[in-house]
């Protein structure tokens, strides 16, 4: 997260604004929501990146002002939670293909979502965290078995196959999801620790050098 | 913290809503629900299209049904299918024993293709036979024109997408038409006992009145 702060706000505005005009492309449109797997898995995390940069193109000051109704990044979460689990019913899968409000709604939600979810993570603490991913991944697990399982189509728009596949692929993220959090936690913890045992080692060191310092000066 | 919790009490306030407005009452969770659902609410006129059944003989779908005179059971179909349109066909084929065993006049059967193109009246004639379809209550129709084809289709919401291997899916299903030119109800090709009752009673409500009608 850190990393993707280090372009220019003006830089990271205009990546994020660029993105947005070419998903607004009606090639892009159609060829993404042409299957249902890359509407949803494609499209969907393409928006969320749209959002989350101009998210981290927010300059500080604004950022701080925010952060005052996000405490502990859970406003933030929360819409996020809201918008992926609005869009998991599969009657919007269908519903954006046909009317355009919907469609715009959609693209709206997700950019909002994208922008809540670079705001609010480094706010939130691991439990929020845990708490935001416990509801979201556990919900992508059981509508992608839902796909895989259902022997009728739950989008007109789409074939059965193509459903099937979105299923395991869905719950194939959530597993990898859960995964990089717990690598992520598990990383910053080995850190800290070493930097615990650094500091542990360099106290000696400084005393050792002060006692060398004192005899020196005798 | 107040701000957040206030925040947070209105985005689950419009998340409440937004989830109600999508799942129409939290009764919807699949477009094609909602499609059953509005239909049952308001009934949908059909579209006065032309049809051409097994004997080449032209009439528009509103006539087709007025000279029914009755409740019609109609399901899509295209004769070159050989996966869901078994079972659609084999759905159909009971409906017609039902009515066969237990003879209803103000209930028929038909079936209509979305493949107008290829099902010709000869290739109409050649499934009829196969399916066993006894004329007088199970008529076969594809719709010549493509533009009034597709008409149908949308008015109706039947949503056909070619699956890539030279056949096609779609939202297969039991539509109840009454002899005015009306979708009443959509039900579930596995529902066929509760069409077929849900016909029966619908043709006991009009016969009478009908018959009345008629009697002057």
């Amino acid at each position: 997260m850190k990393a993707l702060a280090a372009p220019a706000p003006r830089q990271l505005l205009a990546a994020s604004l660029l993105l947005c005009a070419l998903l607004l492309l009606p090639a892009a449109r159609h060829g993404l929501e042409a299957s249902m797997w890359r509407h949803m898995l494609l499209q969907f995390p393409l928006w969320l990146l749209a959002g989350a940069l101009s998210g981290a193109a927010l300059p500080a000051a604004s950022r701080q002002r925010l952060a005052r109704y996000n405490a502990h990044g859970i406003s933030g979460l929360l819409l996020a939670s809201l918008v992926l689990a609005l869009l998991m019913v599969p009657r919007v899968l269908d519903l954006a293909l046909y009317r355009a409000d919907v469609e715009a709604a959609k693209f709206i939600a997700l950019y909002a979502a994208g922008a809540a979810l670079y705001l609010s993570w480094s706010l939130a603490g691991r439990i929020v965290q845990a708490f935001f991913l416990g509801n979201l991944l556990p919900m992508m697990v059981v509508v992608g078995q839902l796909y895989i399982d259902s022997p009728l189509r739950l989008c007109n728009a789409y074939l059965l196959d193509d459903q099937e596949r979105l299923g395991q692929w869905l719950i194939a993220l959530a597993a990898l999801l859960a995964l990089c959090w717990l690598a992520r936690v598990l990383w910053q913890l080995v850190q800290r620790e070493q930097a615990a045992e650094k500091s542990a080692e360099k106290q000696p060191q400084t005393l050792a050098a002060s006692v060398l310092t004192a005899i020196k000066a005798e | 913290m107040w701000r957040t919790a206030l925040l947070s009490a209105l985005l689950l306030l419009g998340g409440w809503a937004s989830a109600r407005w999508l799942t129409l009452d939290f009764q919807a969770w699949t477009d094609e629900d909602a499609r059953r659902l509005a239909v049952a609410l308001h009934p949908v006129p059909v579209p006065a299209v032309t049809l051409q059944n097994t004997q080449q003989r032209s009439q528009s779908l509103p006539a087709l049904l007025a000279e029914n005179d009755a409740i019609t059971i109609v399901d899509f179909f295209y004769s070159r299918c050989e996966s869901i349109c078994l079972s659609l066909g084999s759905s159909m084929q009971q409906l017609q024993t039902a009515l066969q065993t237990q003879p209803n006049p103000g209930v028929r059967l038909l079936s209509i293709s979305f493949d107008g193109a290829y099902d010709a009246p000869a290739q109409l004639q050649a499934y009829a036979r196969q399916l066993g379809a006894d004329p007088q209550l199970w008529q076969f129709a594809r719709l010549p024109d493509p533009a009034e084809q597709a008409a149908l289709l949308h008015r109706l919401g039947v949503v056909v997408i070619p699956n890539g291997r030279g056949d096609y899916e779609h939202n297969a299903a039991l539509l109840l038409l009454d002899a005015q030119g009306r979708l009443l109800r959509i039900f579930d090709l596995a529902e066929q006992q509760l069409a077929l009752d849900y016909a029966r009673h619908l043709a006991s409500q009009t016969q009478p009145a009908t018959t009345v009608a008629r009697q002057p």
